[in-house]
């Protein structure tokens, strides 16, 4: 944590594909991460690189923890940090993006709906929903945040967001949300689904990125190393700790 | 020179006079009313808690909501109330929560709504001036005007629905006027379909999708609008209407001025607007008449972004151009809470921090 003297913690995702891609970044940079005690383990090490502290977390917290300082760099992805907070992005430095775990954050419709293109739509079908059905055009959606704020652009107040934890796609056909916001790399599942997206409604591109949390406690010495850290990683420009 | 606390009891004094109501809404609220009247973009300013069965609760964020649920609850619609309120009101900025104090007054049920708008003014001036604040700019919006604008401007329903709509939001406005000053060219327009080949068309896309027929947008709904969008294509707003409209939107000056450029170019597009525009003109004046050194502006475009306003709106700004004071007309609102039918109601809130810093400048 940021009271040592020195050290640095870095935030890896715990599971999935998103831990195995990461792993396979930093050992191509010949920095193999060890996680003595396998999946149930959440703390490890870099070999070479005694400094480094590797904490293992779920996605959605490393974004938070980065943004709130618990740790100094970690891989995330980028809809993660927008999603986090309102103002998340402020709080981190994105160093680079990794080329993986990439999707879209977008809103998608039932394909049935055939006047709606556009969130120009959208917002005609939001305006008069209530008077017709007796309650707000729901969106089903775990972006919060960025939901709302896309919806704010396009000058849509009159909804309800509803949260979503999983299987987002299957809101509408469970009747549980009218749309929703969600989060595609192929469109398949919502192609499977029978949900377009709207032409306009791409909301983020995202992808897996290494990210420096600013509001982290960065003294010199944890800047040099965090130098240190970067040069090795590659494709960082140096004096990126000159930025916190 | 008069203290804070000075300035303060003559504040408490003014909302505990003899003609008015001083109502005290508790701090805890139920969140669900503020999510059900204004929707996701307010609901994400309230700093909510939830109980373990799952309801979620708020911090006060208004006085105005609670005081009109009361008001609704014991039965007195129809009945003319006056409510004053003093205290502090919680709302997120920036994921940072902050505290306000707020003070405001609501006049429900008024036979004489026009009256009732000058007395809020008359409210909302007097509260100024305790705390020296002499000269406030003004500036006066018309969302009825407005409303009866695109009706005079023989504006087509289905487009005047959608222009009014996202009235109060710039640039969704701008959006869509710039899409009706370059409609689309259809290149080849089809054959208009049926109405009922059309509803066939979209059953049967939501059945294969799953979709429930009647749970949310209905075929004919879909269809209907479908077919209206095709119509409107086909049938877009000359382009002289829009460039009145444009015209219309982008007036904000002093109100003499703006009345007469108003008045003047809807004579130029030949009909006659000085019956709507007198109501406006009389409350410009009974402002002028309160408060003589203001700067009293109307911006034919400004208007809160909350759909249950319905006539004239206001706001007065400091000199470093923060709101001091907002209000208007909301006739929408106790229907909304479920009151059945427009109900008459005005009113204004007035942000007490930024008044006291006003003084102390």
């Amino acid at each position: 944590m940021s009271t040592l003297p020195g050290g640095l913690t870095l935030a890896i995702p715990s599971k999935g594909r998103l831990e195995e891609l990461t792993r396979k970044a930093f050992s191509t940079a010949r920095m193999n991460i060890a996680r003595p005690g396998g999946a149930r383990s959440y703390v490890g090490s870099i070999k070479n690189q005694p400094q480094v502290t590797v904490r293992f977390y779920p996605a959605a917290e490393i974004a938070r923890e980065l943004i709130l300082g618990g740790v100094d760099i970690g891989v995330t992805g980028s809809d993660l940090i927008h999603e986090a907070s309102e103002n998340g992005e402020e709080n981190v430095l994105f160093v680079r993006g990794l080329g993986f775990g990439e999707a879209n954050v977008v809103v998608a419709i039932p394909d049935s709906w055939i006047d709606v293109q556009q969130m120009t739509d959208l917002a005609d079908v939001a305006s008069d929903f209530r008077s017709r059905h007796g309650r707000w055009l729901r969106v089903a959606t775990k972006y919060v945040n960025l939901t709302r704020r896309h919806f704010a652009k396009y000058g849509i107040a009159e909804y309800r967001i509803v949260e979503s934890a999983g299987a987002t796609e299957s809101a509408p056909a469970a009747g549980s949300a009218d749309l929703i916001v969600d989060i595609t790399s192929t469109g398949s599942t919502l192609a499977a689904n029978q949900l377009r997206v709207l032409e306009d409604g791409l909301i983020m591109k995202s992808e897996a990125n290494l990210i420096v949390s600013r509001t982290a406690d960065w003294t010199p010495l944890r800047k040099a190393q965090l130098e240190a850290l970067l040069s090795i990683m590659g494709g960082v420009p140096p004096g990126i700790s000159t930025l916190l | 020179m008069k203290t804070a606390s000075e300035r303060y009891a003559a504040l408490v004094r003014l909302v505990e006079s003899r003609t008015v109501t001083r109502a005290t809404p508790a701090l805890l609220l139920p969140a669900g009313p503020y999510f059900d009247l204004a929707g996701e973009e307010f609901g994400r300013n309230l700093l909510l808690t939830t109980t373990n069965n799952g309801l979620e609760y708020c911090l006060r964020p208004d006085f105005t909501l609670p005081i009109a649920q009361q008001y609704l609850e014991d039965g007195l619609i129809g009945a003319p109330a006056a409510f004053t309120y003093l205290g502090p009101i919680f709302r997120q900025q920036n994921s940072t929560p902050v505290e306000f104090e707020q003070a405001g007054l609501e006049l429900l049920g008024q036979a004489d709504a026009d009256n009732a708008l000058d007395q809020v003014l008359t409210f909302a001036r007097w509260a100024l001036a305790i705390y020296d604040i002499t000269a406030p700019s003004v500036r006066l919006g018309g969302v009825g005007l407005f409303e009866a604008f695109l009706e005079a401007a023989e504006i087509p329903v289905a487009w005047r629905s959608r222009i009014r709509h996202r009235f109060g939001h710039p640039e969704a406005l701008e959006r869509l006027m710039e899409r009706l000053s370059n409609p689309e060219q259809k290149v080849d327009a089809p054959a208009p379909d049926s109405r009922d080949t059309v509803i066939e068309i979209v059953t049967d896309a939501m059945l294969s999708g799953g979709l429930s027929l009647i749970g949310s947008r209905t075929p004919e709904e879909i269809a209907d609008r479908y077919l209206e969008k095709q119509a409107l294509e086909s049938a877009p707003i000359p382009p002289e209407t829009v460039a009145l409209l444009q015209n219309y939107l982008s007036v904000a000056e002093s109100t003499d001025t703006a009345f007469e450029r108003i008045s003047e170019m809807c004579k130029e597009a030949g009909f006659d607007f000085d019956e709507p525009l007198y109501q406006v003109r009389n409350h410009a004046a009974a402002l002028a008449a309160l408060s003589p050194n203001a700067d009293v502006i109307f911006d034919a475009s400004f208007s809160p972004r909350l759909d249950y306003y319905t006539g004239i709106v206001f706001e007065m700004t400091g000199s470093d151009g923060e709101v001091l004071a907002s209000g208007g007309e909301y006739d929408r609102m106790l229907e909304r809470l479920g009151a059945g039918e427009p109900v008459k109601a005005s009113g204004c809130a007035l942000w007490v921090d930024r008044l006291e810093r006003e003084a102390e400048q």
